[in-house]
């Protein structure tokens, strides 16, 4: 080993060891606990049993459960696809040159200085039934007659309701400026040789950025990709503080389920191993992105 | 430079000494944890002064540490499964702790010290305070605070209404509150007539009713569940219909983010059936220009009782202390009717004695007269089963919050949901 190595050891070793410290440790700790018999009321904690799959049979065996799991896709996919859709558009608004562009930027940025947890206090402000401004502004305009309860209205649609949606959104109002920096950088990467090849060849705006942005955004989009499902799979703070899953379970996704199942269930067990379902549930996309990864260097 | 050596040597070694002493100090000194209620500083500053009076008085060193509410679930949970813990502290849900601590961790029995340090504690304390401080026979500590709910409205609206005075039954609610709710021409309420708790905990709203119907949760013992029955279908059969077909109540009341407050405050809602009494300590603080347009009142006739939901906090004494004779000197000098007086004064919560709550203090204000008018309808919200606290928890999944969520929102069989949440609870009982 040489001097540089050793050298670059000892950069990353603080940031290793307190990402094994405080990440990878109690990663492990909940996995083994997902196989043991971990009831903090039956006063079992000196013999702790080890059993195997059975809390994951529990868990999958209950119905709230297995709805929850599909609302957790449901949530992140919907996300996923829109902080991106309107990431992609965006970014290319920021990225272009015109007047009043650092206004704009700032705007379009602002929600990021928003912390999760406050944005949600302000959002539940925001959509509480009755004292909702944005139900005033649509009666006074005539819209709407009655008041619409944004997050506690039980209707359904299929898997879709009035609640998911107004926490999708919240989820993506606050989620946009990582996803716009995100791509900003990538966009600003791109040779302008490139479009201006595209140019001489007549291409449109349309043209240009299914043919140029988007293929030289694929490594960038990957990775983005690969860190807001990751992320949204183990999304919490939005959910519990706005709805706490409800109402009917339908705004319920498997981190607060987990901790619902934990906290005040004292079912640390049946905890754990939900906490497995959204490990497992991450590692596929990690997965797929290092697939596809490994796909892009052979090329 | 011998003399910068020197110099630094000394500075080294000073402050070596100096931390030394302090950690030893610290160590010496007793620990001991409260939350925070009413004005954090105000709070602190009042426990702080009687830590005071209590060292100057016995030469024991406390150091005192709050805890934030908003924390302190996790916290004693995690005390109680052998986290750093303190040596003594501000505490509840005694059995639900105590079974998960058992015998290694969480509260410590204090059966040795009860007669020495608490000989007429029978006399001294309300009787339902003390079933938060028993379990199982043993004796965990003094309760020190009271959380009592009473019904409050809104007397400006009643006089408009033309009603004269709060209702003293069931029936005089739904009369009541059906001519305080009002509508726009659109059918939107502008006005809901009713709600039946506070947004601390919704569950608590089933439990007054309940009682007041007649019923009980468990069995003394705590073994059996007995919740499928007449009275249980009485108290969801009213909370069902003041919201669907007296249409009186918000259906949105069980939704987290649910807050009557600011409705009462702002007119938008007339009468609230079971409110803690720190609604009057903080109308009185925040709402000057609302006096003489709300009132307090005991709580309204169910067919069988006027039980009112109550609280209580501790303090008790956390195993694997080594100051558990200077914890006990402490809670004995807290628990003095001077000093309890002082804690009700900054918390704003009923004290646990009759006698502080004889004091001046709580009679210069209307409610407060009402507050402990309601004490003598109190019904502990302790039951005898450490399974309580999550058959009671107040979120979807918790066993009477579904049963409350089916019956009363979504209006499904009442006798199929009742006959599911006794099932459900008698596993919970089952499993601790």
């Amino acid at each position: 080993m040489n001097e540089k190595n050793i050298f670059c050891y000892l950069m990353v070793a603080p940031a290793l060891l307190v990402t094994a410290l405080l990440g990878i440790y109690p990663m492990l700790a909940s996995m083994v606990m997902s196989f043991q018999s971990y009831d903090l009321l039956a006063g079992q904690r000196d013999t702790i049993e080890w059993v195997g799959f059975e809390n994951y049979r529990t868990i999958l065996a209950d119905d709230r459960f297995l709805q929850t799991i599909s609302q957790t896709v449901i949530f992140t996919i919907l996300a996923v696809g829109i902080v991106v859709s309107m990431g992609l558009f965006l970014a290319q608004v920021v990225n272009a040159k015109f007047r009043g562009r650092a206004v704009v930027r700032t705007l379009i940025f602002s929600p990021w200085f928003v912390p999760p947890v406050v944005a949600s206090a302000i959002w539940m402000w925001l959509l509480q039934t009755e004292r909702s401004p944005i139900n005033a502004v649509l009666r006074d305009l005539g819209w709407t007659s009655g008041n619409i309860r944004f997050l506690t209205d039980p209707e359904t649609w299929g898997p879709f309701s009035i609640p998911m949606m107004s926490v999708v959104a919240v989820r993506v109002w606050n989620g946009l400026p990582f996803v716009i920096i995100f791509l900003l950088a990538g966009l600003q990467s791109i040779p302008k040789s490139l479009y201006e090849a595209a140019d001489m060849d007549g291409a449109g705006i349309l043209q240009k950025f299914r043919h140029v942005t988007l293929p030289m955004l694929r490594p960038v989009l990957m990775v983005l990709l690969a860190l807001l499902f990751m992320n949204g799979f183990g999304h919490f703070e939005m959910n519990y503080i706005m709805t706490q899953g409800g109402p009917r379970n339908l705004t319920n996704v498997l981190a607060v389920w987990s901790y619902q199942e934990g906290f005040a269930f004292f079912r640390f067990d049946n905890a754990a191993a939900a906490s497995g379902i959204i490990l497992a549930m991450t590692s596929v996309i990690c997965a797929i992105y290092l697939r596809l990864q490994y796909k892009d260097d052979l090329r | 430079m011998t003399i910068l050596r020197r110099t630094a040597l000394a500075v080294v070694l000073g402050s070596t000494a100096a931390i030394a002493a302090g950690s030893a100090t610290a160590q010496d000194a007793v620990e001991f944890w409260t939350m925070t209620y009413g004005d954090q500083l105000n709070w602190k500053g009042e426990v702080e002064a009687l830590i005071d009076g209590f060292t100057e008085e016995t030469g024991i060193e406390v150091r005192h540490e709050i805890v934030p509410w908003g924390s302190a679930f996790q916290t004693y949970l995690t005390v109680s499964q052998g986290g750093a813990a303190p040596d003594c502290a501000d505490m509840y849900w005694l059995h639900s702790f105590s079974a998960i601590g058992g015998d290694q961790h969480g509260p410590m029995p204090l059966n040795e010290y009860r007669d020495e340090y608490f000989p007429t504690l029978e006399e001294d304390f309300y009787a339902g305070a003390l079933q938060d401080v028993l379990w199982q026979d043993d004796f965990y500590g003094i309760p020190w605070r009271g959380d009592i709910r009473a019904f409050i409205y809104r007397t400006d609206f009643a006089e408009e209404a033309g009603i004269d005075g709060p209702p003293q039954t069931w029936d005089e609610i739904v009369e009541d509150a059906k001519a305080l709710t009002v509508r726009d021409e659109n059918g939107n309420v502008e006005r809901w007539g009713f709600a039946y708790g506070t947004a601390t905990n919704v569950v608590s709203w089933l439990l007054p009713y309940y009682w007041q119907a007649g019923g009980t949760m468990m069995t003394d013992d705590g073994q059996t569940a007995t919740i499928d029955n007449e009275a249980m279908r009485t108290a969801l059969t009213f909370m069902r219909d003041l919201m669907w077909e007296h249409q009186v109540v918000n259906p949105d009341s069980l939704e987290a983010g649910y807050d009557p407050q600011p409705l009462f405050v702002n007119g938008q809602l007339a009468m609230v059936g079971s409110a803690e009494q720190a609604w009057g300590v903080e109308l009185d603080r925040d709402y000057p220009q609302l006096e003489g347009q709300w009132a307090m009142a005991t709580s309204p006739a169910g067919p069988e009782n006027s039980d009112s939901f109550s609280g209580a906090g501790y303090f008790g004494v956390l195993r694997g202390s080594d100051h558990v004779e200077e914890c006990v000197q402490l809670i004995e000098y807290m628990s003095r009717d001077e000093n309890m007086l002082r804690l009700a004064q900054a918390a704003g919560t009923v004290s646990t004695k009759p006698e502080v709550m004889a004091s001046e203090f709580w009679s210069d204000r209307p409610w407060k007269i009402v507050v402990g008018e309601a004490l003598q309808d109190a019904h502990t919200s302790q039951h005898p089963a450490p399974a309580w606290s999550a058959i009671a928890t107040p979120e979807p999944g918790g066993i009477l919050y579904d049963l409350m969520y089916d019956v009363i929102v979504l209006q499904e069989d009442m006798d199929a949901s009742i006959a599911e949440a006794q099932e459900r609870m008698q596993a919970e009982l089952d499993r601790s």
